[in-house]
C-alpha cells in the first residue's frame, strides 16, 4: 500500500508550499516591515475615497433572497440537462425508457415546485 | 433490470407531491382532513406493498437497490411510522400555525428516503437516501420558526448533520479509491485484500462516523438532547424512530453485508461504543427536568442497547436489533402521541407540567405510563422482551469472548439507572399535585386510535413475541457473519 500512498506525495508537497507561503509572508512582513503611525483618517474603511455615511448593514427585502434561491434551484435544472442531452443518443441504445423517463420525472418534480412557488406568490414582487 | 421494484417508493413520492399541490387549492380549515387522507392512502400503500405491489425479491439499477427480507421488514416499519406520525401531526396542529400541509409533504419525502435506505446496497444510494432524510429533517426540526428552541434545534442539526455528511462522503471517496467500486456485494467479494488496505479502512471508519451520527451513538450524540428538546413533537418522534432505524439498517448492511470480515476484527470497537453510549445516555438522563430532553438522552441509551446486538455479531444479535426496533417503535410513538395530545392544553415540556395528569386524563396518563414502563424494560411490555433478546445475544457471544460479560454488566447498570428517571415521570403524573383550577383533558378520536394501536403493539408484542421474532429472524437471513471470532481479539479486550 506504500505505492498507493506515495502517489499522494505531490499533494502533501502542495500543502507544504501553501502553508509555507502563508506563514512565510506573514513572518516576512513582521520582520522586514515597520510599524506605521495610526491616525483617525488612516483607520477609516476607505482611506483615500468617499467618506462613509450611514450604517454599514442596510436592510434588504427578503424578496431578494427568495428570488436568488429560486434562481439557483432552476439554474441547477439546466446544469443537469446539459450532460443528459449530450449523452442522450448513447443512452437510447442501451435503455431508452429509463433515459427519457428519468429526465421527464425529474422535470415533473421540478414543475410541481414551480407551481408551488407560483401559487405561494414567490414571484410576486409587491406582496 | 427490474425497475418495478421501486413502486412503493414512487407511490410515496407521488403522494408527497400530491399533498403539496392539493394544499394550494384547498381551504385552510380542511388541511387536517388532508392529513387524514394522506395517512389513509399511506395505509393503502402499506397494505399493497406487503404483497401485491412487489411480489418478488430481486435487485435493480445494477445491484444498487435490493429488495430482500431485511428491506421488506424495514419498509413495513417505516410506512407504519409514517402513518402514525402524520396522525400525530394532525393532533399537534395547534402548535403549527403555518405550513401544516408542508409538514405532511416533508414527512412523506423523509419517508421515501427511509424506504430507499432500507434497500440500499451501494454506498452512493446509501448516501443519497440518508441526505434525503437529513435535509428534510433540517426543515422539520426548525418548523416552528417563531420559537427560539426550534430554530436552535434546526441550526444544530444542520451544522452537525452537515459535518457528518462530509465525513461520510469523504469516507465513500476513499472506499471508491481503494476498492474501485461502491457496491456492497462487490466490496464484499474483495474484502480479503481490502482488510489490509489502510486507505479503505480509513474510509470505512469515516462512513461509520456518518452512521453513528444518524443513530446518535457516542461520541456523535451531542446533537440529540438539544434537537429532541427543541423540535416539534411529531418531528422528534419521526427522528427517534425513523431516522434511527434507517441508521441501523444501513449499519447492518455495511457491517454484515459489505465487510463482515473486517467487522469481526472491529468487535472491540463496537463493544466499547455500545458500553459508553449506554452509560452516557443513562447517567445524563438522571438530572433532566425537561421531558423531551429526557427522551433525547433515553434515545442515546437505547442506541447503546441496540449496538449490543450489533456488537454480538451473530444472527441472534441482529434479529434482536430488529425486534427491539419494532418494540421501540410502538413504545416511542405512544409516548409522543400523548405529548401531541397534551400540546393543546399544556404549553411546555417540563416534567413538572405533567403533575396530576393521572386525575386530569386517566387514559393519557395510563398510556404514558405503559410506554415508560416498556422503555424501562419491565415485563410484560415489549421493551422487556427486546432487552431480553439483546442480552441473550450478548450472553451467547460471551461464550466465545468473555469480555462480553463486562458489557452485560454495563447494560444491567443502564437498565437500573433508567428505572429511576422513567419512574420519576410516572411519580409526577400520579403523585404530583395538579396546579389549581385546571380542567380535564379531552382526547380526540384519531389520537385515541393511534394510541390504542401503539398500546396494543406494546402489550401484544411483549406477551406474544413469537411472530415478530420469526419475522426478524427471517429478515436477517441474508446477512453474513464471520464464523470464528479471532482469539487475538478476545485477549485484547481484557
Amino acid at each position: 500500500m506504500g505505492t498507493q500512498l506515495s502517489q499522494y506525495f505531490p499533494v502533501l508537497m502542495l500543502f507544504g508550499v501553501a502553508a509555507g507561503f502563508a506563514f512565510g509572508t506573514l513572518a516576512f512582513s513582521v520582520i522586514a516591515g515597520k510599524v506605521g503611525r495610526r491616525t483617525r483618517t488612516k483607520d477609516i474603511p476607505y482611506e483615500c475615497g468617499m467618506l462613509p455615511e450611514g450604517p454599514g448593514s442596510a436592510r434588504m427585502s427578503v424578496k431578494f433572497f427568495l428570488v436568488a434561491l429560486l434562481f439557483v434551484l432552476f439554474d441547477i435544472e439546466v446544469v443537469f440537462m446539459y450532460p443528459w442531452a449530450v449523452n442522450y443518443r448513447d443512452m437510447l441504445k442501451t435503455n431508452a425508457p429509463l433515459a427519457l423517463g428519468g429526465m421527464v420525472s425529474f422535470l415533473g418534480i421540478l414543475f410541481v415546485g414551480y407551481v408551488y412557488a407560483l401559487k405561494k406568490r414567490a414571484f410576486d414582487w409587491r406582496s | 433490470m427490474n425497475h418495478s421494484l421501486i413502486t412503493t417508493e414512487i407511490l410515496v413520492i407521488l403522494l408527497g407531491l400530491g399533498v403539496l399541490l392539493a394544499d394550494l387549492w384547498i381551504r385552510p380549515e380542511s388541511r387536517p382532513a388532508l392529513g387524514w387522507l394522506a395517512a389513509s392512502l399511506l395505509g393503502c400503500i402499506l397494505a399493497l406493498s406487503l404483497g401485491a405491489l412487489t411480489p418478488h425479491d430481486g435487485s435493480a439499477f445494477g445491484g444498487m437497490y435490493v429488495l430482500d427480507g431485511l428491506a421488506r421488514y424495514f419498509k413495513g416499519f417505516f410506512l407504519l411510522a409514517g402513518i402514525l406520525v402524520i396522525l400525530m401531526t394532525v393532533e399537534f396542529r395547534h402548535r403549527l400555525p403555518v405550513g401544516l400541509s408542508e409538514f405532511f409533504a416533508l414527512t412523506l419525502f423523509a419517508l421515501a428516503g427511509m424506504l430507499f435506505a432500507a434497500s440500499a446496497n451501494d454506498f452512493i444510494l446509501m448516501f443519497v437516501s440518508l441526505e434525503l432524510i437529513t435535509v428534510t429533517f433540517f426543515v422539520l426540526n426548525s418548523f416552528q420558526r417563531a420559537r427560539l428552541p426550534s430554530l436552535e434545534a434546526g441550526v444544530k442539526y444542520l451544522i452537525l448533520g452537515g459535518v457528518a455528511s462530509a465525513f461520510m462522503i469523504f469516507g465513500i471517496a476513499l472506499i471508491f479509491g481503494s476498492a474501485n467500486t461502491t457496491n456492497f456485494s462487490l466490496v464484499a467479494a474483495q474484502q480479503a485484500q481490502l482488510a489490509a488496505n489502510p486507505v479503505f479502512l480509513t474510509g470505512l471508519m469515516l462512513v461509520l462516523v456518518g452512521l453513528g451520527f444518524k443513530i446518535a451513538a457516542f461520541p456523535f450524540h451531542l446533537w440529540a438532547p438539544d434537537v429532541y428538546q427543541g423540535s416539534p413533537a411529531p418531528a422528534t418522534a419521526f427522528l427517534s424512530v425513523g431516522s434511527k432505524a434507517a441508521g441501523f439498517v444501513l449499519l447492518l448492511r455495511v457491517l454484515f453485508g459489505a465487510v463482515p470480515q473486517i467487522t469481526s476484527q472491529w468487535q472491540v470497537l463496537l463493544m466499547v461504543t455500545a458500553a459508553i453510549t449506554i452509560l452516557y445516555g443513562s447517567l445524563c438522563a438522571l438530572p433532566q427536568r425537561n421531558f423531551k430532553r429526557l427522551l433525547g438522552y433515553s434515545s442515546i441509551a437505547n442506541a447503546g442497547y441496540l449496538l449490543l446486538g450489533v456488537a454480538a455479531e451473530s444472527r441472534t444479535g441482529s434479529s434482536a436489533v430488529l425486534y427491539y426496533l419494532g418494540g421501540y417503535f410502538f413504545t416511542v410513538l405512544a409516548i409522543f402521541t400523548v405529548l401531541c395530545s397534551l400540546s393543546s392544553t399544556i404549553d411546555n415540556d417540563e416534567i413538572s407540567a405533567l403533575n396530576g395528569l393521572g386525575r386530569r386524563s386517566p387514559f393519557l396518563a395510563a398510556a404514558l405510563s405503559i410506554g415508560l414502563v416498556s422503555l424501562a424494560g419491565i415485563p410484560p411490555m415489549v421493551g422487556f422482551f427486546g432487552k431480553f433478546q439483546l442480552l441473550a445475544a450478548v450472553l451467547e457471544a460471551a461464550r466465545l469472548a468473555p469480555a462480553f460479560y463486562v458489557l452485560l454488566g454495563v447494560a444491567v447498570v443502564g437498565v437500573v439507572l433508567s428505572l429511576y428517571y422513567y419512574f420519576n415521570v410516572i411519580r409526577a403524573m400520579y403523585w404530583g399535585d395538579a396546579p389549581a383550577g385546571v380542567s380535564l383533558i379531552e382526547v380526540s378520536a384519531p389520537a385515541r386510535i393511534a394510541l390504542l394501536v401503539c398500546l396494543a403493539g406494546v402489550l401484544y408484542l411483549g406477551i406474544a413475541p413469537g411472530g415478530l421474532l420469526r419475522l426478524a429472524d427471517g429478515a436477517v437471513a441474508g446477512l453474513k457473519f464471520s464464523p470464528a471470532h479471532a482469539p487475538s481479539v478476545v485477549t485484547a479486550a481484557h
